[in-house]
Order: C-alpha cells, then structure tokens, then sequence
C-alpha cells in the first residue's frame, strides 16, 4: 500500500484547545472546522484549559498533534508549561502548533521552545493545510 | 514508542509510568488495524475485567455527554480508589472520513483526575452506533484497571442498537422538543433501555415527556409480560437525579454481576471463534487463488467434473500441503 493510501485510510488525530484564560474560540473552532473537513479527526476541548488537561487529554486520546489557540498574550508561559509537561510525560514526540495574536518578535523564541509552527491572524486555511501535512510527514518519517 | 501488541499489552498491565501511553497506543491499533484485532484475544483469558459496562444512548443534543460528565462525578465520589474509563463516539464523515470529536468537551473536569481515562472515537464507516473495535477498547480499558467504563453512543436514530450487545447496562437518555409521544412507540431505541432517563428536567415539557415515557413502558410491561423498564427524572445540567441514577445502576450491578460476567465470557469466545473463522476463509481463500486458474478450477463444479464438497477436500489437502512445506522450511 503507498504512503498516500495508507494516509487516506487511517484518518490522524489532532487536538485542538485553548489554554488560559481567554474565551475567544471562533479561531480554534474555525481550525478545527477546517481539519475535520481535510480528513482528519479532530478532538475539540473548548476553552480555558490548564497545560495539563491539554496534555492529559493529548496521551489518552493518542493524537499527533496538539494546536492551540492563543488571544490573551501569555502564549510564552503557557506554551513552555506545556511543553514542560509534554517531556515530563515523555511525549515529546507530539506535534505542537499555535495559532492567535503573537507578535512576530515572539515566533523565534517559541520555535527554539520547540513549537513547530506558528500561525497568525490571516493564515489561510490552505497554509494551515499544507503544514500540518508536512508536519506530520516528518513524524512518520522519524517515529 | 513500540507498535508491538505484546510489549504494550505488558506495559498497561505492568502498571509503569507508560502504563496511559501504553493503553492509548493499543486502542490506535486497534481503530488504525481492525485486522489485527484478534491479537487482542490471545492470552486475554486472564486479563484483568471490568465489573459494568454502562451503555449511555440517545438522540443528538439529549444531553449524553453532560450526563456522562455528571455520571464520572457521581462514581468518582463513590469509590475514590476505583478508575472509571469512558469511550465517546461521534460520527465520521462519509465525504471526508473526518471527524468532530465533542464530547470529552463536556468532561474536561476530569482530565488531570489519574483514575479517569477517556477516549474520543469515531465511527469510520462502521454502522450501529459505536466502533468497530469496541469491544477491544473495553478489554484494554479493563486492562489498564478501570472497574467501571462507560460507553457513549454516537447520537442515534431508531435503529442503531448495537450497544445492546456491547454493554451489560444499557441506559437510553431522552429530553423534550425532540418530537411527541409517537416518538415513545416506534421500536428500535425504546426496546432497548435498561434503565430511561428524561433528561433536562429544568426545561418545558420535561414532566409531559415523563408522564407519557411512564405510560408507554407500563404498556410495554404489560405486553411482554416482564417488569417495568427503570426510570429516571434528571437535571445532568444541574446535576439533579443524577444519585438516583447510579444507585440504580449499582443495584443492577449488585444482581447481575454473575450474569454479566458469564454473558461477557460468551461474548469473547464468540469473538474467538469469528476469529479462527475469518483466519481460515483466509488461508482457504489463498490457496483457491484468484484469476484465470481459479476460474479454470471453479468451472469443474458448473461441468460436474466434482462436488463443491470434494472440491473443498482437495483445497484443504492443498492447505494442509503447503503448511508442511513450510514447517519443514520453518
């Protein structure tokens, strides 16, 4: 079976949330609108999650990738605390992406964090698409 | 981390730090490779079991997921020590294969609770309510020590009743503005309910709904001579009858147990021998081949030349050739 075939038939699994405190979800849901509709199966947990019931939910529902949303401005602490619990929990091997309002500035620190992408405002569905894809070939590839 | 059935199998019950991993890892395999499911069997004798396998089912938007929420609370508080694993259907798109997976939305208090595992599925094709490899979920949930689990259907019709056969409790939730009391007669989900529940107590037409739910199984009772199906009035939003609902179920569970385990033995070595079955069409499959020769073969019977019963000697003879062959290469 080729690569392709093998991808169509078994769907991937992605997270999609918001930790923190803010309460804006139209982007998270609007990401998880899209992913659903590429194929994948998309695990929703809403908003105002902590970085451990992000990343408790993430192992048990055995996902590979974690997207979260992120509109209140303290993506540096949250994404690291996730990050944190990810290694602790020697789940590292998930993908992480972020998605929201972070400023430009604040990209290069979160990708030396180890956040594999970074998405803001006016990131086409179709840029969203394509580097998950690429994303989650180069997990295949290493796991 | 490994791909390898036995070593995760070891891991979940060894108990280790990976033992949640472990556990998730087994149920990917077996929604990613139904085929391999059988591997599940070998050895499971002895794993260890759950002790009730709640079915909750019901209509889309009757509350299930807020009910499952409030049920993991309720048995939680009721035995501290004891892990609860719950398994959340929603469907898959039969355009995309994609899935919106929204119920563990509704239990996401539970998340950092070590005793509580949860896992979202979807369908992926399969019809009747739940996913192919249910009854596999259950074993690993019961291997990673969890003594209750609790199913949720997708949201169903009239005619998904699959969880019948899956579940030893099944409990059928309904809420008002999902139609009137002709709803109540049509067969399929309202034959299948041990226990109903009407829930959103809090909204208008609640208390109609359950007079006319108690008035139908009444009828029920009477017609096929049995008791009364249990009922339930409950506010999952609001967290009321909530209690009552589980002293029913642990009472069913208190009566049954023996019942249940013995049904749940049958059910496996069914299973087992769906198995051995589909194991031996296969082997038997291979060895009739397909294309021209197989054709030329098939033509025998339609020209009399042989019996379909002497032509499935001769394939077993082949079968049983060939596996010599390769024992003595083995």
């Amino acid at each position: 079976m080729s690569e392709q075939d093998e991808r169509k038939r078994i769907p991937q699994r992605v997270l999609i949330g918001k930790v923190g405190l803010d309460g804006h979800d139209r982007g998270a849901k609007y990401v998880a609108h899209i992913l659903r509709d590429a194929g994948y199966e998309v695990i929703y947990t809403g908003i105002r999650r902590t970085p451990k019931q992000i990343v408790e939910t993430a192992i048990q529902e055995d996902v590979a990738v974690i997207g979260l949303s992120l509109l209140s401005g303290a993506h540096k602490r949250l994404l690291k605390q996730v990050m944190d619990l990810l290694k602790e929990r020697n789940a590292s091997d998930i993908v992480v992406v972020a998605g929201g309002s972070i400023p430009s500035s604040d990209i290069p620190g979160l990708k030396a964090m180890g956040i594999a992408e970074v998405f803001t405002p006016g990131a086409s569905s179709q840029s969203i698409l394509e580097a998950l894809a690429s994303l989650l070939k180069a997990r295949r590839q290493a796991v | 981390m490994t791909n390898d059935t036995k070593d995760l199998v070891e891991q979940v019950r060894g108990g280790t730090s990976q033992r949640v991993r472990a556990a998730a890892r087994l149920m990917s395999l077996i929604e990613n490779f139904p085929e391999r499911i059988p591997e599940f069997l070998v050895g499971a004798a002895d794993w260890p079991e759950t002790r009730m396998v709640i079915g909750l089912t019901g209509p889309p938007g009757c509350g299930k997921s807020v009910l499952a929420d409030r049920l993991i609370t309720a048995l939680r508080t009721r035995s501290p020590n004891s892990c609860i694993g719950v398994i959340a259907v929603d469907p898959s798109s039969p355009f995309t294969g994609g899935a919106f997976l929204g119920d563990r939305l509704r239990m996401m208090r539970h998340a950092s609770d070590p005793n509580v595992f949860i896992r979202s599925a979807a369908t992926r094709g399969h019809i009747g309510g739940l996913l192919l490899g249910v009854k596999a979920f259950i074993r690993v949930l019961g291997l990673a020590g969890c003594r209750t689990v609790l199913i949720e259907t997708v949201g169903v019709g009239q005619n998904e009743t699959e969880i019948v056969d899956v579940a030893d409790l099944v409990v059928v939730a309904i809420a008002p503005g999902n139609g009137d009391a002709i709803q109540l007669l049509k067969c399929g989900l309202m034959e299948v309910g041990d226990i109903f529940v009407v829930n959103k107590a809090d909204c208008d037409g609640a208390a109609q709904l359950y007079a006319q739910l108690l008035a139908v199984l009444r009828l029920n009772a009477n017609g096929q001579n049995r008791g009364m199906s249990e009922t339930c009035f409950v506010s999952a939003l609001h967290g009321r009858g909530v209690e009552e609902l589980v002293d029913l179920c642990e009472k069913r569970a208190a009566d049954s147990e023996q019942a249940w385990r013995s049904r749940r033995r049958q059910t496996m070595v069914n299973e087992v021998k769906e198995a051995v079955l589909e194991e031996a069409r296969q082997r038997l499959s291979r060895v009739l081949g397909t294309g021209p020769l197989s054709t030329q073969d098939l033509n025998r019977i339609l020209r009399g030349e042989v019996t379909v019963t002497g032509f499935v000697d001769e394939l077993i003879q082949k079968l049983t050739g060939t596996r010599e062959v390769q024992d003595h290469h083995g």
